[in-house]
């Protein structure tokens, strides 16, 4: 019983670690906008899917094929955000439909591209088995996914906290107006918030191609998962992403292991209303609550 | 001497172009309907199927070619059964003779009732659970069935001597009444089963088969789910190891693409297989199909392909039949295609009174070195089991 638990705990910590990077752009998009990029998921799968193309067509590993995917995902995102800063009214309401909309375009452009059958590394590195103390069990991909994963979201935050350019993102998101009066170039500010987006994207791409499997249809649940964490979390909050993402993967799995796989997504959605009936604004949310 | 010569030949190519126009002017053209997820979560399956069903169009534009031709409207549903219902409603409006396609139980059955109150045909190789044929629908059928894929499993678990097994199966229609009526079969005889049930969503199934490793402690464990499920299970036993003699599964894994995009994983692994890969055709039938789908297509054919065309070619021979019997404008389709029987691609196929293909029955294919070897039934084998043996 005991092993159990120890496995179920440690593949939820994994777990909550890839649905972190996946919900952390979401976040920073949203804490310095107010928009939901409803197409994120689909950015996270356009990574994926270029590091497939690199390492089927060219045979570059897909660590190295992270650089080509930033600069695709970048320019994706710079698209994104084009469109978005063209929206002069309704602008929460419109964002979503609008990236909805280029959700949907960027997912059959995928399918058109590289079909629907599922893809993931061939390089067997990444699913070698990784055991710790002979009883927790995780593919190495997993494991480095976790870690890249929490190296990228601290640097986001000391980034936030630390950076001039970072205090101007949570000035931003704190006040716009105040924030523009005080000399912040709102512009600036957020494409800069978008590119980094795409790098969080661009690595929650390479962590899913190597440790899970891609198919085009897979952003849209991806942008759900992402989307929850973020209430959870409390809109906007980067390290309450993470413990969001770690408590939904811990719960998704400690259900698998004492009830049933199949009310794992009914445990993580009871879990999510339970926070948020208990905390309206979230675990760490309660305003402007970027970088808290 | 030389006006006469051309004369005649004027005369001729005069005659000629006129019969052909005579010809041209008698072939009748049938619009068949197909509604098929061509995009969301079951969109491989669905350009699968689709791709069957343009082979064997394209094949009997060719054999019928003068009297009649065939052409085909699809409709992508999306993987969302509202969709496959206004598909449906969208093909019966366009005036076509029949519907052939549709995947997923979930969404054949309301499309297939859509069909049906239009009083237009379905035809489908793409939803087995049992509740679609128990509602008795007259114009509803289907070439293949949970029967043969539980049958095909059941007997390749009892050849292999199987005495505790684990099934690990998706909670979908078809999926879990195949786990069910695998698990009931096997019971009787005596086999002790676990039975795991998960979600669409799980992509980490570590807990999941650390329970079976631990809990279970099976010597088989049986798949039933698709391609990612099967992905995400055999790395979860990899990384796991839990001491098994055998990994089967059903549909969708024993494939040439399983074999080329996951060839570490799926080394030994069992699935159920109409053919093996490389594809060996002996029939003339099917020498002309994988002939026409590597010209179309550009690949060897795989099983979606082969059933997407049987089901197809045996609706288009029917609205010939009824055609040329005059009953097709009078609802006399549903009553051809009952008089089917024939041997097909995926064996002989008649229908009952509920459109059930009642003599369907799978093979078992076994991934060895990079290809996939029938090994059972016995009289099917091309090739010989490794047993015990696992992926890892």
């Amino acid at each position: 019983m005991l092993e159990l638990t120890l496995q179920a705990l440690f593949s939820g910590l994994l777990a909550g670690g890839y649905y972190a990077t996946v919900a952390v752009g979401l976040a920073l998009v949203f804490g310095t906008m107010r928009v939901i990029n409803l197409a994120h998921g689909e950015l996270v799968l356009l990574a994926a899917y270029v590091a497939y193309a690199a390492e089927s067509n060219y045979g570059v590993s897909p660590v190295l094929a992270i650089p080509v995917a930033l600069v695709i995902v970048a320019a994706a995102s710079a698209l994104v955000y084009a469109l978005l800063s063209r929206i002069d009214q309704d602008r929460e309401i419109n964002s979503l439909i609008l990236t909805f909309g280029l959700g949907i375009i960027l997912t059959n452009t995928i399918l058109s591209i590289w079909a629907a059958d599922i893809r993931s590394t061939s390089d067997p590195w990444f699913q070698d088995s990784m055991v710790v103390a002979d009883t927790l069990f995780a593919m190495n991909a997993e494991v480095a996914a976790f870690v890249g994963g929490l190296v990228l979201m601290a640097g986001v935050w000391w980034w936030l906290n630390h950076s001039w350019q970072g205090r101007a993102v949570r000035a931003l998101s704190s006040n716009r107006a105040a924030a523009t009066l005080m000399g912040v170039n709102p512009r600036k500010i957020e494409i800069l918030s978008f590119m980094i987006a795409a790098l969080l994207a661009t690595f929650a791409g390479f962590a899913i191609y190597t440790g899970k499997t891609v198919f085009p249809a897979l952003g849209h649940v991806l942008t759900v998962k992402a989307f929850i964490i973020t209430v959870l979390a409390g809109m906007g909050s980067i390290p309450g992403v993470l413990i969001g993402a770690v408590m939904i993967g811990v719960i998704e799995s400690l259900t698998v292991t004492y009830l049933s796989a199949s009310l794992q997504e009914l445990a993580g959605m009871i879990l999510f209303l339970v926070v948020l009936f208990v905390s309206p604004s979230g675990l760490f949310g309660g305003g402007r609550a970027l970088a808290r | 001497m030389k006006r006469t010569l051309a004369h005649l030949v004027t005369v001729s190519a005069l005659a000629l172009s006129v019969a052909l126009g005579a010809g041209a002017a008698q072939a009748k053209e049938f619009l068949l309907g197909s509604e098929l997820p061509l995009t969301g979560s079951l969109a491989r399956v669905g350009q699968g199927m689709h791709e069957g069903i343009s082979v064997a169009v394209e094949m009997a534009n060719r054999s019928y070619a003068g009297k009649h031709s065939f052409k085909v409207q699809t409709i992508d549903d999306e993987t969302s059964p509202a969709k496959g219902v206004a598909a449906v409603e969208k093909l019966a409006g366009d005036g076509v003779v029949a519907i052939t396609g549709g995947y997923g139980s979930n969404i054949i059955g309301p499309a297939s009732e859509a069909a049906q109150k239009a009083g237009l045909v379905y035809i489908t190789s793409g939803g087995v659970s049992p509740e679609l044929t128990q509602r008795g629908y007259p114009t509803f059928f289907r070439i293949n069935n949970t029967d043969g894929y539980a049958l095909a499993m059941i007997g390749l678990l009892q050849d292999m001597g199987a005495k505790k097994v684990s099934i690990v199966y998706l909670n979908k229609d078809a999926t879990s009444s195949l786990a069910r009526q695998v698990n009931t079969a096997l019971t009787a005889k005596g086999v002790t089963v676990g039975m795991h049930e998960f979600d669409a969503s799980t992509s980490d199934f570590k807990p999941l088969m650390n329970k079976v490793k631990l809990q279970d402690r099976p010597d088989t464990i049986a798949m039933v789910g698709y391609e990612n499920d099967y992905v995400g299970i055999l790395r979860a036993s990899k990384v796991l190891k839990p001491q098994v003699k055998a990994v089967v599964g059903v549909w969708s894994l024993a494939t040439a693409q399983m074999a080329k995009e996951f060839p570490d994983l799926m080394e030994n692994v069992y699935g159920t297989s109409m053919l093996p890969y490389p594809v060996e055709f002996t029939q003339p039938e099917a020498v002309e199909f994988a002939a026409t789908y590597k010209k179309l297509f550009n690949k060897d054919p795989d099983y979606l392909g082969q059933f997407g065309y049987v089901q197809t070619r045996l609706l288009i021979d029917a609205v010939v039949r009824a055609d040329e019997a005059g009953t097709l404008g009078k609802g006399g389709l549903p009553d051809e295609l009952r008089k089917t029987d024939a041997n097909t691609l995926i064996g002989r196929v008649t229908f009952d009174k509920n459109g059930d293909n009642l003599n369907f029955t799978h093979r078992m294919g076994q991934h060895q070195g990079g290809k996939v070897v029938l090994v059972w039934p016995q009289d099917a084998a091309n090739g010989k089991m490794n047993f015990p043996a696992v992926p890892w």
